[in-house]
């Protein structure tokens, strides 16, 4: 892992544990019914202030907590056009009914362990990629040589 | 598995099974090949003879380049007119087949590279043309020689898809063959790119004696004159020069690069698909990956079996 990556997940991980504490909420405006507020957005009391953690001006993580759910927006690495159709930018909306079910800080592993792989994975295909197109063009002159 | 074949496998194989001497059968099939070309192998009036014919979709401009006359050459007593439909027709009678194996092995290879002849002939006529300007240019110095031959000949099109088309020319010392190429959807386009990128550099790096492969969005300097382009202002549309050079084009080498070049639209079409699907498989291995993360947050609710100090248990009534 590089130097800055380290720190940059380390704030993630601390981030996104501190804004999940999350509570059963009902809705305010309509009876019976039980919405991710960071979605419906229906009144400002239930909303915290939301967070960004930035490595640099292409990578960075949007946490919007709230009473109920919180959404975690993650701008995923686009330096080339190849990367721009490898990876696209995602968004993950966690309510409290996932973390009554799940284990909070194995959620949190999870999110981190994405923004890991994912950035692994996209340089991956793009080097695949490159290599593919540099051995079929090879492999398509070589019979003129 | 890496370069596609020149010919058309299915004809191979089902002509080189009527050869082997199996009893006839009626046969009535039409076949695809690439760029649309069709192909129709009947056995219309015996079992025994066999009909095939073809259809392209720019024969007309094929035939305008010599095409009847390549098509003569290599299938000179099997043509019979043009079926119905399809625009050049040969039969073959099995029981009037070449004697020795070579020779049968040698028609069946021929017919089932019927699309690669056809599409062969401006290929021909651009080098033929190459030979006899570089005749005449060797009679003049550099600077000397006539408007004519230092312009190079005619653009030959030949519009072989519906969008796109490839256009030869030939000069004192070189042919230039360009593909016009169309990506409508961005991601392709950037394969594309990608791709045609390597192509460029190849020669560069590794394969010095490859002919030079240029890529541009707008049409080079060959096509000036050439109407009817399609308008790439959008970047959809690009063009790919291959430029042959005098040791593509000896009598020794020239018919495997007429083969060779013709795959190239197709090749480059085949690894763009090869490489996205591996990539899509690529992603979907991975978000299985991820999902298994993600369920290792859920605990597991293990069903113990709970008993009281005496050993008793306590099932719950349905």
């Amino acid at each position: 892992m590089s130097q800055s990556l380290r720190p940059y997940l380390q704030c993630v991980r601390s981030s996104l544990t501190a804004a999940l504490s999350l509570s059963n909420f009902a809705s305010q405006t309509s009876e019976r019914h039980n919405v991710p507020e960071i979605e419906a957005a229906s009144s400002p009391e239930v909303l915290l202030n939301p967070l960004t953690v930035s490595r640099n001006e292409n990578e960075k993580v949007l946490i919007e907590p709230s009473i109920n759910s919180v959404r975690v927006s993650i701008k995923i690495k686009q330096a080339d056009e190849i990367e721009n159709i490898l990876g696209y930018d995602i968004s993950f909306l966690i309510t409290n009914f996932h973390t009554e079910e799940m284990l909070k800080h194995k959620l949190v592993d999870f999110i981190i362990q994405f923004m890991e792989e994912v950035d692994k994975e996209i340089s991956e295909m793009k080097l695949f990629l490159n290599a593919r197109a540099r051995f079929v063009a090879e492999s398509f002159l070589t019979p003129f040589d | 598995m890496l370069l596609l074949d020149y010919q058309n496998v299915l004809i191979q194989s089902l002509l080189t099974e009527r050869f082997s001497g199996a009893p006839p059968v009626s046969i009535d099939q039409v076949v695809s090949d690439f760029d649309g070309v069709t192909f129709h192998l009947s056995t219309p009036e015996h079992k025994t003879q066999i009909l095939i014919s073809i259809s392209v979709k720019c024969y007309s401009e094929l035939v305008q380049y010599g095409a009847q006359e390549v098509l003569e050459r290599e299938y000179g007593p099997y043509i019979v007119a043009p079926e119905i439909g399809y625009d050049f027709s040969v039969l073959i009678d099995l029981e009037n087949l070449p004697g020795d194996q070579e020779s049968r092995g040698d028609l069946v290879r021929r017919v089932s590279l019927l699309k690669r002849n056809a599409m062969a002939a401006p290929f021909e006529r651009a080098f033929d043309e190459f030979v006899r300007m570089q005749e005449e240019a060797s009679k003049f110095t550099r600077e000397s020689a006539p408007e004519g031959v230092r312009e190079g000949g005619e653009v030959m099109a030949i519009h072989y898809r519906e969008e796109e088309a490839i256009y030869i020319k030939a000069s004192h010392d070189r042919v230039t063959v360009i593909f016009s190429t169309i990506f409508r959807e961005e991601t392709d386009r950037i394969f594309g790119k990608v791709f045609l990128q390597e192509f460029v550099d190849a020669r560069r790096r590794a394969i010095q004696n490859a002919p030079q492969v240029l890529f541009r969005n707008e049409p080079p300097l060959e096509l000036q004159n050439v109407r009817g382009l399609a308008n790439s202002s959008t970047g959809e549309v690009g063009y790919v020069t291959f430029v042959l050079f005098p040791r593509h084009l000896t009598p020794q080498r020239r018919q495997e690069s007429i083969s060779h070049i013709q795959t190239f639209r197709d090749y480059f079409h085949y690894h763009i698909k090869a490489s996205k699907a591996y990539i899509h498989s690529r992603m979907r291995r991975r978000t299985a990956d991820f999902l298994q993360v993600l369920n290792r947050a859920r605990p597991e609710n293990e069903e113990k079996e709970r008993k009281t100090a005496s050993g008793r248990t306590f099932r719950v009534q349905g």
